[in-house]
């Protein structure tokens, strides 16, 4: 802190708008510094002296419509900043009497209004953290089980219709793309490497098997997949 | 410092920190694969090389989806010409998906000479079976073929039965392709070559799951009665057969059939073709079956199986023809390319492993290999 405090600095002290450590820190420093304490002292009388000038009302002046009017202009000010920053502004609700006391200072001290904003940071930051835990579990939670509770809430939706396929295990599928693993009719995983089979078949005993031809050497490779039990000895 | 100048500073690092963590935690779960290959002392073939760098087993529930993808290099340390040779993958014995096979037909691997083998599977574990850190995948030897037709192995696959019909079918091709070269030149062959990839470029490829369970919907079921195509010279007739039909699902397929040739038959193969609402006809699926029939004896061939197709197909009829027999002294039976002509099976049926290997040498290489791939054997 400076050899000596600002006068807004005085000024907020003495009607008591400063925050706690900073009233600390003035209070400190006014206990050593007579010129300070001073000015801060001559502050708290003009605050006093316009306490009490102002419980007397002047003659002729009509409090309510003046009040009323203040009103007003508060309002329209509102309105005007609303069209610049959408943003709420609650005014701090300041006792008539100090608003007075303050009319003369304002012209050397600015009048902040604090406004509470939405905390739209922190809400942004809690958004963020729920959007990416919820993508982290729908991609890692195994596609089976993702399209099995799918079906069941569209069952749910439906009244309990529709077709619910009954699986015992895993599937074989032979397709374009290769052999397939599936359950509960979703992909576990395809047999694919760099080539796509040029045929495949399905065996009715339980196996699945696809063609592939190496793209250098020619060679014809078949592989197949067991869903039966029974096969291997 | 500004709150804005903290939060962008601080806090866009630390999103993308976790934005990683999490969205990469599915990857980061994926762990290698400890490959084990059992050969047995005396197998014909040895282990060269191996790479299972590329397999990853990742946790699905309660099981790992194994996805294996490895080159192995193997030579033949036999005295004899290796034709086949197919291998048995296993990430789980009993466990339905567990179990694979890669089969390497067509091929003429001299002794002392190596050659490569190529896995890709996706094969299911469950998890907590294996005592090591890693998932465990075994390869077995299943099989391997020889030139003279001879097999070596345990045949827990019916690999023998699978690379002897290939083979059959490779010398039927090779015959035909050379005979095609001698009596019409190149110009003929290469004409063969070009109908052969257009039909295998035309050759249908729908999405056909076999089932192990029945699936429970509101569609009715109804019986389909079989037509069967008439193979001319095969030694078994199938008299009549029929399937359960809902839908886009056939299931539980029955067939009688009668053995007309004069030895006995030990196994049969059926090819089960569909056609579809748009008058689409595929092959669905073959039915294989050990039967043991006599001369003149009948039989069923009923299979507890369920095929299931796309959802946007309608199964409108279906056919099926005899592929293969097996006699009880082990000799096959193969339908011949005029009858699988005769009968258009040859724009439905893939060809034989042997026909789509010249037909990749010729679009790849050009006539002239293929000419001089037709001379080796």
């Amino acid at each position: 802190m400076s050899s000596h405090l600002r006068e807004t600095d005085l000024a907020l002290f003495a009607s008591g708008d400063l925050g706690l450590w900073r009233s600390f820190r003035i209070r400190l420093h006014t206990a050593k510094c007579e010129s300070c304490q001073a000015r801060g002292e001559a502050f708290r009388l003009d605050r006093e002296r316009l306490r009490h000038q102002a419980e007397e009302m002047p003659a002729g002046v009509d409090w309510n419509s003046l009040a009323a009017e203040m009103t007003a202009n508060i309002r329209v000010g509102l309105a005007a900043g609303e069209c610049v920053d959408p943003r709420k502004r609650d005014a701090r609700k300041r006792d008539p009497r100090k608003k007075a006391a303050h009319a003369k200072d304002s012209q050397k001290i600015p009048l902040k209004i604090k406004v509470n904003s939405f905390p739209w940071r922190p809400v942004a930051g809690i958004a963020a953290v729920a959007i990416l835990f919820v993508a982290a579990f729908w991609l890692n939670f195994p596609s089976s089980d993702r399209l099995a509770l799918s079906r069941v809430m569209r069952n749910l939706a439906h009244g309990g219709g529709g077709p619910i396929f009954q699986e015992t295990g895993p599937v074989v599928e032979a397709s374009s793309t290769g052999m397939e693993l599936r359950e509960n009719g979703s992909s576990l995983g395809v047999s694919q490497g760099a080539l796509r089979p040029v045929a495949v078949s399905v065996n009715a005993q339980g196996s699945a098997s696809a063609r592939y031809v190496d793209a250098d050497t020619g060679q014809v490779t078949i592989t197949s997949v067991y869903v039966q039990q029974g096969d291997l000895q | 410092m500004s709150s804005r100048a903290i939060y962008s500073r601080a806090g866009l690092p630390a999103a993308a920190l976790l934005a990683f963590g999490f969205l990469g935690a599915g990857s980061l779960g994926a762990q290698a694969v400890s490959p084990k290959i059992n050969l047995p002392k005396d197998s014909p073939v040895a282990v060269v090389s191996m790479d299972w760098s590329q397999s990853r087993a990742t946790p699905r529930g309660g099981a790992y989806l194994v996805d294996v993808h490895a080159s192995l290099s193997l030579r033949n340390s036999s005295s004899k010409r290796i034709r086949g040779v197919t291998l048995a993958v296993l990430a789980q014995e009993v466990t339905p998906g567990g179990k694979g096979a890669v089969s390497v037909p067509s091929l003429n691997v001299a002794p002392g000479d190596a050659f490569p083998v190529r896995i890709d599977l996706p094969l299911l574990r469950p998890i907590g079976t294996s005592q090591s850190s890693a998932p465990t995948v075994e390869v077995r030897l299943d099989g391997v073929l020889f030139d003279d037709l001879s097999f070596y192995g345990p045949d827990n696959l019916h690999s023998q039965r699978n690379m002897t019909v290939w083979e059959l079918e490779a010398r039927r091709d090779r015959k035909y392709f050379k005979n095609l070269l001698e009596t019409g030149g190149p110009k003929a062959l290469q004409h063969e070559m070009l109908d052969s990839l257009a039909r295998q470029a035309d050759l249908p490829r729908p999405g056909v799951q076999m089932v192990r369970g029945r699936s429970t919907n509101t569609d009715p079921e109804h019986q389909l009665q079989f037509a069967f195509l008439a193979v001319p010279d095969a030694p078994v007739e199938p008299a009549s057969g029929t399937a359960q039909i809902t839908a886009n699902e056939a299931s539980q397929p029955r067939f009688e059939v009668r053995n007309r040739s004069k030895r006995p038959v030990q196994f049969l193969e059926i090819g089960w073709i569909v056609r579809d609402q748009r008058g689409n006809q595929f092959l669905a699926a073959s039915l294989p079956a050990e039967v043991n029939l006599a001369p003149g004896q009948s039989g069923e061939v009923a299979q507890d199986a369920a095929l299931r197709f796309s959802p946007r197909t309608s199964i409108q009829s279906m056919s099926g023809f005899v592929s293969q027999v097996q006699f009880a002294d082990g000799s096959y039976w193969i339908p011949s390319r005029k009858v699988l002509e005769q009968l258009h099976l040859n724009t439905i049926v893939a060809p034989s492993p042997e026909e789509q290997r010249l037909s990749h040498i010729y679009s790849k290489k050009g006539l002239d290999a293929l000419v001089e791939e037709l001379k080796k054997f």
